[in-house]
């Protein structure tokens, strides 16, 4: 088979169980990422540092023993901090981010049908931006690790951070047990559970 | 944790897509990422308009038909499918419009609601396409390599979020 069908067949395979799970988490619903981000729903934080944590021990595997090279993307700080702020933004009104958006539509959701073509829009926008972008702010810049910095293995920092985050999420989690942001239609809204009234205009009985 | 169930742990599902990494680095010497393939398709369908876009060196690296590109266009359509078949497993029902909108937005207007998810969306893939990745790229493959880029990008996109959530949307 040529790699080409490869990358097709096995990302639409990976795709579906990524998929999958965005759903059965319920990350990707609105209430989630805006509730994330108005810091009172913190289901996007457990999943993503979940992923992070068990990426993190993977790859400390693979790498450790020479399995795989590492595919870490250049450190552009003015870039970093420009483009993730506008992203940012962006995900908070989307309440999605790139690739929820598409489980998003899924579901039925329709405006993120919007969202979508509002990211395709963006995207085009930037690529004709791109040749003035890249000397004006992108630029170039090496590929850093912390444990470049540090002057250890990367396995070992790997591992040293999914211990950190096992124990960060320890701490939220009895802060905070996830069945509680999950809302009683699954979607992260919580309004109907909260004590203010759903339908503040209702006429006095 | 069965595939009928409406909600599983967040640790479970977070443990599944980290999982993910492996078939990516063995099989396509790549990252988890979701937001070139934007790159890939918007540039394809605008190359259909103006071609010149194409002579812009970055947009004809992400329209090539190679692996790399093709396998992460693959995957975002499989999250579609994905959620889909979740969503009918479990029996879960959705409104149109998420519920929490109304309240967010300040008006259940859905054509309102229709022109700031337009909005969002431009804004979103603008910023990834700067900072070079989104909560995937940089997020979860970024982070999990320690990449220190990746990390000043996540805390700029929560940071970001925080601030817009905060601010330009009403309480949830």
């Amino acid at each position: 088979m040529s790699s080409v069908a490869v990358g097709i067949l096995s990302g639409a395979l990976m795709g579906i169980v990524f998929g999958f799970a965005l759903e059965k988490s319920r990350v990707f619903e609105p209430g989630m990422i805006v509730g994330q981000m108005q810091l009172r729903n913190w289901i996007m934080l457990k999943v993503f540092l979940t992923a992070v944590a068990t990426g993190a021990v993977v790859l400390a595997f693979l790498h450790g023993f020479g399995f795989v090279k590492l595919q870490p993307k250049a450190a552009l700080y003015a870039a970093d901090i420009v483009g993730g702020l506008i992203l940012g933004a962006g995900i908070a009104l989307a309440g999605a981010c790139p690739g929820t958006t598409l489980a998003q539509i899924g579901v039925g959701y329709r405006d993120a049908i919007f969202t979508l073509f509002g990211g395709l829009a963006g995207a085009v926008a930037f690529s004709y931006a791109q040749p003035w972008l890249a000397k004006s702010l992108i630029g170039t810049g090496p590929k850093l690790l912390f444990t470049d910095l540090a002057g250890i293995a990367y396995w070992q920092g790997a591992l040293a951070l999914a211990a950190v985050i096992v124990v960060i999420l320890a701490l939220i989690e009895r802060a905070r047990p996830w069945r509680n942001d999950l809302g009683a239609d699954v979607d992260g809204d919580v309004s109907g559970e909260a004590a203010r009234p759903r339908n503040r205009l209702a006429p006095a009985e | 944790m069965s595939p009928f169930d409406k909600a599983w742990s967040p640790y479970a599902a977070g443990i599944l897509i980290g999982l993910l990494q492996i078939p990516a680095f063995l099989l396509i010497e790549t990252a988890l990422g979701a937001s070139s393939s934007y790159v890939t398709v918007g540039a394809a369908i605008a190359g259909l308009v103006d071609p010149s876009l194409l002579k812009i060196d970055y947009a004809a690296k992400h329209i090539a038909a190679n692996a790399k590109n093709l396998w992460q266009v693959a995957l975002v359509i499989g999250i579609a499918l994905g959620a889909f078949v979740s969503m009918k497993l479990s029996g879960a029902v959705r409104a149109p419009i998420s519920p929490i909108w109304a309240r967010a937005l300040g008006s259940s207007s859905s054509s309102l609601r229709y022109a700031v998810a337009f909005v969002a969306g431009f804004l979103m893939l603008f910023g990834a396409r700067i900072a070079d990745g989104c909560t995937s790229g940089h997020g979860l493959s970024g982070m999990a390599q320690l990449s220190v880029g990746s990390t000043v990008a996540v805390a700029a996109m929560f940071a970001g979020g925080i601030v817009t959530a905060s601010l330009l949307l009403r309480r949830i």
